[in-house]
């Protein structure tokens, strides 16, 4: 093993746990994504509400801005202590980070909605249901898109050190790495796939908010 | 008024959904249901491939699923996590270690001694069951080069008796200073001492020997690096050094739930033998492959998944 180079070594590792890396990707891939599912489920409905609110936003967006100050390794073993070791933790870390992009952009998205169109819409009759569905979200979603996007790719991160409370994920391989003696390799075989996902994610929902932008929608009619 | 209850409404059925969503666990991570068993491992190679020979053979043989607990720290830390329920089995737990780390007790030189007291101990103070061992025991050996043992003919630590005014030692530094076991009680065992003992981190022990800057160093004997890097373990031929047993160790709790679990745990008993334990950690350490896929191919080697138990 020790006549081959570093980038051998990786091609050797893959060959050889290739099933391996690709279970603690999927792993790693599903943690991060239910931290920020339920991130939104909460932070979606909780921007609309401060948008609505403006009085309420200070407090809910401060609360947010002061849980992402704390590291999230000192986050994950304070929720530790409350929920024990084991992916929920990570979850739980995932979820409360998570928030602050999503609440944030949700309420921007819903603040830059021209008034002029809620007012043509108030003037057609709509209730406020069908203002929130048919005027406010469909033109904020790119902006909330963004938002969702900005938590996964911060999600995958913190997803990584996941790993010290036994929740597994790539974490795990990089952590192997660098206990074995001549760890390089491994420790690339856990980082790559974890950059990996975060830029793929990133480009895939990039490209996704660029279609619920609705000024490309509208450039696409006109063609 | 009608606006606030309206909030209400919304808030209480938030919280009531993240409450049932976080409740029954998520599909895919085997997280927190019912019929998932939690394994705790440390973040040493023999303790993961362990780990997952168990975990293998539980989803195999019963119809639970398994998830593994992986890198605790210490041996106290993993036994913290059965005690609090953050985990059902401890994949490998060391007699001697837990004897005198985790119950603040001396040690005792006889491992089967050693064993029936952590044994009572375990069932009767925290309602644990101490497994039979896997049929390895991990202890600190002598070790110096293949090269150097053909040379001076070296076997025994014995052997050692005429080179050691002039050798270089590497040793565990929790065990230079160590009363009883440490290296006062060797030199009055063994009668001689070496020309100077250096405190080292185990882990670079290996290498350090190896590369010739030690001539000789104290090591774990179930380590990888000692069949890669062609080290010769000397036989302790004083018994000075108690072996530590490992095995596994359960909950009564889980046990209790899913009696199945009993017989899954004692299937490996005594089927790893010391140079398989090397075989398998030299895997890891040495040539790149992954604990999990260590220990699937050794249970496929050994037709454990041939038989219908269960399934």
């Amino acid at each position: 093993m020790e006549n081959l180079n570093t980038f051998q070594q990786l091609a050797y590792y893959f060959s050889h746990n290739g099933l391996y890396v690709l279970t603690q990707f999927d792993r790693h891939f599903l943690i991060s994504i239910y931290g920020v599912v339920f991130a939104a489920i909460v932070g979606i409905p909780l921007g609309i509400l401060i948008a609505r609110h403006s009085k309420l936003s200070a407090t809910v967006i401060g609360i947010a801005n002061v849980i992402q100050t704390v590291p999230s390794l000192a986050m994950l073993s304070i929720i530790m202590l409350g929920l024990g070791l084991g992916v929920n933790t990570v979850i739980a870390t995932v979820f409360l980070y998570a928030l602050l992009p999503i609440i944030k952009n949700t309420y921007s998205g819903m603040q830059s909605v021209d008034a002029s169109i809620l007012d043509s819409g108030k003037g057609m009759g709509m209730t406020r249901f069908q203002m929130l569905y048919m005027v406010e979200l469909p033109l904020s979603m790119s902006v909330i898109m963004a938002g969702i996007r900005n938590a996964l790719v911060l999600a995958i991160g913190i997803t990584a050190i996941g790993t010290f409370v036994g929740a597994g994920g790539l974490g795990d391989i990089i952590i192997r790495g660098t206990n074995a003696t001549n760890g390089g390799a491994i420790i690339l075989a856990g980082a790559l796939p974890t950059a990996l996902m975060a830029i793929i994610s990133d480009l895939v929902l990039g490209w996704l908010q660029n279609r619920l932008d609705p000024v490309y929608k509208l450039a696409k009619q006109h063609k | 008024m009608k606006k606030i209850t309206r909030f209400l409404k919304v808030g209480i059925l938030l919280f009531v959904s993240t409450f049932i969503l976080s409740g029954c666990g998520f599909p895919g991570l085997n997280s927190s249901s019912q019929d998932t068993v939690r394994i705790a491992t440390q973040n040493t190679t023999e303790q993961q491939i362990m780990a997952y020979m168990i975990s293998d053979l539980i989803q195999h043989d019963t119809n639970l699923k398994t998830t593994l607990i992986n890198n605790l720290g210490s041996g106290s830390v993993s036994f913290q996590a059965l005690k609090n329920d953050n985990a059902d089995i401890s994949a490998v737990r060391y007699n001697g270690t837990d004897l005198t780390t985790i119950f603040g007790q001396d040690a005792i030189k006889s491992p089967s001694v050693t064993t029936r007291k952590v044994r009572k101990i375990f069932q009767e103070k925290y309602h644990m069951t101490y497994f039979p061992s896997y049929g390895f025991a991990d202890t600190y050996a002598f070790m110096v080069t293949g090269k150097l043992a053909r040379k001076e003919n070296l076997k025994t630590v014995s052997d050692l008796k005429n080179l050691a005014p002039k050798m270089t030692v590497g040793a565990d530094q929790i065990w230079v200073n160590r009363k009883g076991d440490g290296y006062t009680g060797f030199t009055q065992v063994y009668g001689f001492q070496f020309e100077k003992v250096y405190p080292m981190q185990i882990g670079l022990v290996y290498s350090a020997v190896q590369s010739g800057k030690m001539n000789a160093v104290l090591g774990y004997s179930t380590d990888g690096r000692i069949k890669s890097y062609d080290l010769k373990v000397l036989k302790d031929n004083k018994q000075f050094f108690p072996p530590y047993n490992a095995s596994p160790l359960a909950t009564d709790k889980v046990l209790k739930e899913h009696p199945e679990l009993k017989k899954v745990l004692l299937k490996l008993k005594g089927k790893i033998s010391l140079t398989t334990m090397q075989t398998l950690n030299a895997k890891v350490d040495n040539d790149l492959i992954e604990p999990q896929v260590v220990a699937k191919q050794f249970l496929e080697q050994h037709n454990y998944f041939d038989g219908k138990d269960g399934k």
